[in-house]
């Protein structure tokens, strides 16, 4: 852990530099194709096929994501029409969106851990759809999309911002404030509305960018407001029993999130001690069969 | 046995047989002139309860609820089952403030722990009460509750409301709230499916200029347009607008950039409420929504409406300053109609002051209004802001502006409010006639 954290510039400061100097990733072509194809009423699968297949990278992430074990698929895809095909269009949208969206990000080693972590949340938060069951509309796809999406904000603002690390780790080890409030005291805004607005921007379900936009809102959460509708707060829950799950597996990169949103996501899934500890186990499990396999 | 009027699940009365209990009850009290209060109780997220557990887990949670009200009936109150998941309560010789009292001790009540077959359930309730008026009939007493309730519920469940609280009390609130509802309903579907989306309509500056285009949102459902007079409010009331807020600010700013990006850079205005300025978070979402469409800043514009001159309090002035530190621009909308005063006018850094349509129509006739107009026009320009006049219409009204001094109009003479596409294609169209 790095000893020397620079002393962030005022918010004043920070507003004075343009917002310009740096790229943030545009929604991908392929996605307002998709979106086309969908709004048309008769998707045209060969189109689709073909505009995926011009990136090497989207087509070998799409067919990844067809033959990943939460969507149990018996057979493999072979090709990107036939993980079209398997998926569906409404769900390929989504892991292509997926994949673009860490394809969006120039990679770094940093970045790629980060991803990596993403991706196991996003796993896991399908694997407790497929455990749960489907309810209020969250189906294991959406709960896999939401885990991928959950954070990007945070890349956007690394690089964005250099000292935005040091935040993030002050922001980890806080106990009683909101995440959140921890980088609204640094820079000029924070991941989930940044991630939020993001994925609006990038046509995602509605109830997904409210997940995004409030998943450390513990208050919100334990409340039961209606501005967190029932699909969002799902969403939130299961990425954060997935995250728990996830750090109960691996002992790394303890957060306080749980301590602040545990018993609410548990409230929201319905669950009691017991519960959780089998769906501990139970994930472990599959996770480890679905490494194998 | 006769058990006509009884729920078979908690042997409850069933909704007949509590109309006919109510009735009886409201004329005991009538007669006798004693209070009588109704209590309406509703569980919390109960379809949430039956989606998960099934009809049968459903009808345990129900079963369990009514041994809980039936074990601690000390007040010996009527007990009936009104729905699926509703409980009403008729509390004989208790007032308001008995039945508050023992609506909150039902909420304790509700909200311990169940157990439900393996699952631990962590019930809530939303609960309405209300107290027999003078000469009032059982039907509207029991009303009242139901509407108390809703608005619990609207509150976000888990909480006691009493009638006459509620932000419309009496009748005409339950048919406005019923309407709201409804509305409320629309905006959530539509910002799910897509239903919402910006139209635009330029300002047109009198030397040829077009000084921006302002973001109007339009809600569409199932092929019906609902009016932004109707979901505005709804939308401020539940507090989506500032989700709404967010939406169109980043919409907004999108078209913006993609405007830029064909070579026709165009302000864009977008509308601010005064919910979303006097919301903490407001700035983090201008800086976001300028970070992720990767816009310039100084192509957006934000219209404030002329509410917030009620109280510029200490939250919105920080607001404001923030924005124009991003380099984002503000105009003063539906300028002169509600709360101007213009000793506020210096507090609010705007460089467009919008005039409202009601100083537009009477143009040209109406000379008072056209002496109004032109000493705003010159307000305006001392304190070094464009002028901009809503609602033109009719190449009169256009003249009678430009001669009192305004320096922009926006109305249908130019054009109606169009399309993300359609306005870009206008604005190429303007930018081809300039050249030529």
């Amino acid at each position: 852990m790095t000893t020397e954290t620079a002393q962030p510039p005022s918010v004043e400061e920070i507003y004075a530099r343009t917002v310009l100097d740096i790229g943030i990733p545009p929604r991908p072509t392929i996605l307002d194709i998709l979106a086309r194809e969908l709004r048309s009423g008769e998707p045209d699968f060969g189109r689709i096929a073909q505009c995926v297949s011009e990136d090497v990278s989207l087509s070998a992430g799409l067919i990844k994501t067809a033959n990943s074990p939460f969507f149990g698929f018996r057979i493999r895809a072979r090709t990107v029409s036939h993980a079209l095909t398997m998926l569906g269009i409404n769900i390929a949208g989504k892991a292509i969106a997926g994949v673009a969206l860490r394809n969006a990000f120039p990679a770094s080693p940093a970045l790629e851990r980060f991803w990596d972590a993403s991706a196991r949340i996003a796993e896991y938060s399908g694997h407790l759809v497929g455990l749960l069951g489907v309810r209020e509309g969250i189906r294991s796809d959406d709960a896999y999309t939401f885990g991928l999406f959950r954070d990007c904000g945070m890349p956007v603002l690394m690089r964005k911002f250099p000292a935005y690390r040091d935040t993030l780790l002050r922001a980890n080890a806080n106990p009683d404030k909101r995440f959140t409030t921890i980088e609204d005291e640094d820079f000029p805004t924070n991941h989930a509305i940044v991630g939020c607005l993001l994925a609006q921007s990038w046509s995602l379900p509605e109830e997904i960018c409210l997940a995004i936009r409030h998943h450390h809102d513990f208050l919100l959460m334990q409340s039961g407001a209606i501005s967190l509708p029932p699909a969002s707060r799902r969403l939130v829950a299961l990425a954060q029993l997935a995250e728990y799950i996830h750090q109960q597996h691996s002992g790394m990169n303890q957060t306080e999130e749980w301590a602040k949103l545990g018993t609410a996501s548990l409230s929201t899934l319905e669950l009691g001690q017991v519960q959780l500890d089998e769906l501990v186990a139970q994930v472990a499990t599959r996770s480890a069969q679905a490494d194998i396999d | 046995m006769d058990t006509a009027g009884i729920d078979p699940l908690t042997g409850f009365l069933d909704r007949h047989g509590c109309l006919r209990n109510a009735a009886r009850l409201t004329e005991h009290a009538h007669r006798d002139q004693k209070p009588l209060s109704a209590i309406w109780v509703n569980l919390d997220r109960f379809r949430k309860i039956n989606g998960s557990l099934g009809m049968g887990g459903g009808d345990a949670v129900i079963a369990k609820m009514g041994d809980r009200l039936r074990s601690r009936n000390e007040h010996r109150t009527h007990i009936a089952r009104m729905g699926s998941d509703e409980f009403l309560l008729l509390a004989p010789a208790h007032g308001c403030e008995e039945a508050a009292s023992l609506a909150s001790e039902l909420l304790q009540l509700i909200a311990q722990p169940m157990e439900v077959g393996a699952m631990s359930l962590y019930p809530t309730c939303s609960v309405g009460v209300a107290s027999l008026e003078y000469a009032e009939e059982a039907e509207s007493l029991l009303q009242r509750a139901e509407h108390a309730m809703h608005e619990a519920k609207r509150q976000g469940g888990g909480r006691v409301v009493q009638s006459g609280d509620e932000q419309l009390p009496g009748r005409l609130g339950i048919k406005l709230a019923r309407e709201e509802l409804e509305v409320e309903h629309k905006l959530h579907a539509a910002l799910q499916i897509g239903g919402l989306y910006l139209h635009y309509q330029p300002i047109v500056g009198f030397n040829g200029r077009i000084e921006a285009i302002e973001a109007l949102m339009r809600c569409e459902l199932n092929g019906e347009m609902v009016p932004p007079v109707k979901f505005i409010p709804v939308a401020e009331k539940t507090g989506l607008v500032i989700r709404l807020g967010e939406w169109s600010l980043m919409q907004g700013a999108m078209q913006a950039k993609r405007l830029s990006d064909l070579g026709l850079p165009t302000k864009v205005a977008v509308n601010v409420s005064r919910a979303q300025l006097t919301a903490p978070k407001f700035s983090q979402a201008l800086y976001a929504a300028l970070l992720c469409s990767d816009v310039e800043p100084r192509l957006i514009e934000l219209e404030i409406t002329e509410s917030l001159f009620m109280d510029v309090s200490e939250l919105v002035q920080s607001n404001m300053r923030a924005a124009i530190a991003m380099g984002v621009s503000l105009s003063i909308d539906d300028f002169g109609t509600g709360y101007s005063c213009l000793a506020t006018l210096k507090d609010i850094p705007a460089g467009k002051l919008k005039l409202d349509r009601a100083f537009v129509v009477p143009l040209p006739e109406d000379k008072r209004v056209y002496a109004v107009v032109k000493a705003i026009s010159q307000l305006g320009r001392e304190l070094g802001m464009t002028v901009v006049a809503e609602g033109v219409e009719n190449e009169q009204q256009s003249c009678a502006l430009q001669d009192a001094g305004v320096d922009a109009i926006q109305g249908y003479l130019h054009a109606r409010p169009m399309s993300a596409d359609a306005v870009t294609g206008w604005l190429d169209h303007q930018a081809a006639l300039l050249k030529a």
